[in-house]
């Protein structure tokens, strides 16, 4: 083999090497990326609390420029947030708000997915009573209550955001922090 | 036995210099090649959820599976970065814009006259987010216009101001809402669609998109 063909081989070797470092690397950052994010954000909450509060549930304050650890938020919304990790144990999830408007409860995959969304007209004046279990199976299969609505969870960690629209925050506070406090997030008994 | 090393069984001369020098361009070679696949890798990712994708409704778009365990992984990416937590379509649509009617990237500095009718949804707002995704720190918490505090005008319309500074004199010879933009930032507003009607949830682009017009000149 000539010197000038052994040469081509070798930057033809190496171009090749580059592209399939960049292809791995590319797929390694999109998939990592919302799982990193979601995982940020799961410790932040863990660790900060976000304003405290009772039955693994957290009440942040009303939206405002001074809150920078999820994007966009919605200063419209009142949130009630509670991150959850059914990887030993289900978790029930309760709620009986009566706001004068829409409210949502929402379920995120440890990847960000929102895989069960329920709102107040889809729950139609009934309490919300839900049974989250995780993706591997337990040592023995959640007796689900009466009532209760089985929703399985795609990863074991995750988050549940919960919605609820202020028209007025100052005329409507007591009902609307009333509503969100009706939320319990706790392990299935 | 033993004895002093005898200098002609080492490599003598230039060899043993060459072997290395060999050797370490070599290393070089390999480390160079490795940066390249890694920057190239990191970048082509960033360039991809930096894109803006799904449909487009005038200057505002959106992305049809934001949300959706149905997403892609650019998607799932792109929304991580740019929306975390979006509520599936069924639920929420999500418009986005970034520009303006005539095509120029929308800057806070300057002033834009927003105009539209409702959607076609239970309840809808219009916020404005700095470049990062994060409110503006505007004074008395106008963040946003919304279904609630809009003025529709007889024609069912709905119009307010986004810039640095109240408008000195109505626009049009109308006072409309002002949602403050402070600083001289990029800046980016987003339609959220509550119970989208499911006309619209089947055909997103059929959205009558608000026009983003500029107010004077701003350079």
């Amino acid at each position: 083999m000539s010197a000038h063909r052994a040469a081509r081989r070798r930057w033809v070797l190496r171009a090749a090497v580059v592209l399939a470092v960049a292809a791995v690397v590319h797929g390694l950052a999109i998939w990592a990326a919302p799982r990193l994010i979601m995982g940020r954000v799961l410790a932040g909450i863990g660790t900060t609390g976000g304003g405290g509060g009772s039955g693994g549930v957290f009440l942040p304050p009303m939206t405002d420029a001074s809150q920078r650890r999820i994007v966009m938020p919605s200063p419209d919304l009142l949130y009630a947030v509670c991150p959850f990790d059914v990887a030993r144990t289900p978790l029930r999830i309760r709620a009986d708000p009566k706001a004068p408007g829409y409210w949502s409860i929402a379920l995120y995959s440890a990847s960000s997915d929102n895989f069960f969304v329920i709102n107040d007209r889809q729950a139609g004046g009934r309490p919300v009573d839900l049974v989250l279990a995780g993706p591997s199976a337990y040592p023995t299969a959640p007796a689900v209550p009466d009532g209760a609505t089985l929703v399985a969870a795609p990863s074991a960690r995750g988050m549940l955001l919960m919605r609820v629209l202020v028209a007025d925050y100052a005329a409507q506070r007591d009902q609307l922090e009333a509503a969100r406090a009706t939320l319990r997030c706790e392990p299935l008994r | 036995m033993s004895g002093p090393r005898t200098p002609a069984l080492e490599p003598t001369g230039p060899h043993r210099p060459a072997r290395r020098r060999s050797r370490r361009r070599a290393f070089a070679t390999g480390a160079a090649v490795l940066a390249l696949g890694i920057a190239i890798g990191l970048g082509s990712a960033w360039l991809a959820v930096r894109r803006e994708a799904g449909i487009a409704a005038g200057p505002w778009r959106a992305s049809l599976l934001a949300g959706s365990a149905d997403a892609d992984a650019w998607t799932r990416a792109r929304v991580a970065i740019g929306g975390l937590l979006a509520l599936n379509r069924e639920e929420t649509m999500y418009y986005v814009a970034t520009h303006d009617y005539t095509g120029a990237a929308l800057r806070s500095r300057c002033t834009y006259r927003v105009e539209g009718t409702p959607p076609p949804a239970r309840w809808w707002s219009v916020t404005a987010y700095a470049e990062d995704f994060f409110l503006f720190d505007a004074p008395q918490r106008r963040y946003s216009v919304n279904g609630e505090t809009a003025r529709l005008d007889e024609r069912g319309r709905f119009a307010f101001v986004t810039g640095p500074a109240a408008p000195a004199a109505p626009i049009v010879g109308e006072t409309v809402p002002w949602l403050p933009t402070p600083g001289d930032r990029g800046l980016l507003l987003t339609l959220r669609v509550y119970n989208p009607e499911a006309a619209l949830q089947a055909a997103p682009a059929s959205l009558d998109p608000p026009r983003i017009e500029p107010v004077g000149v701003c350079r």
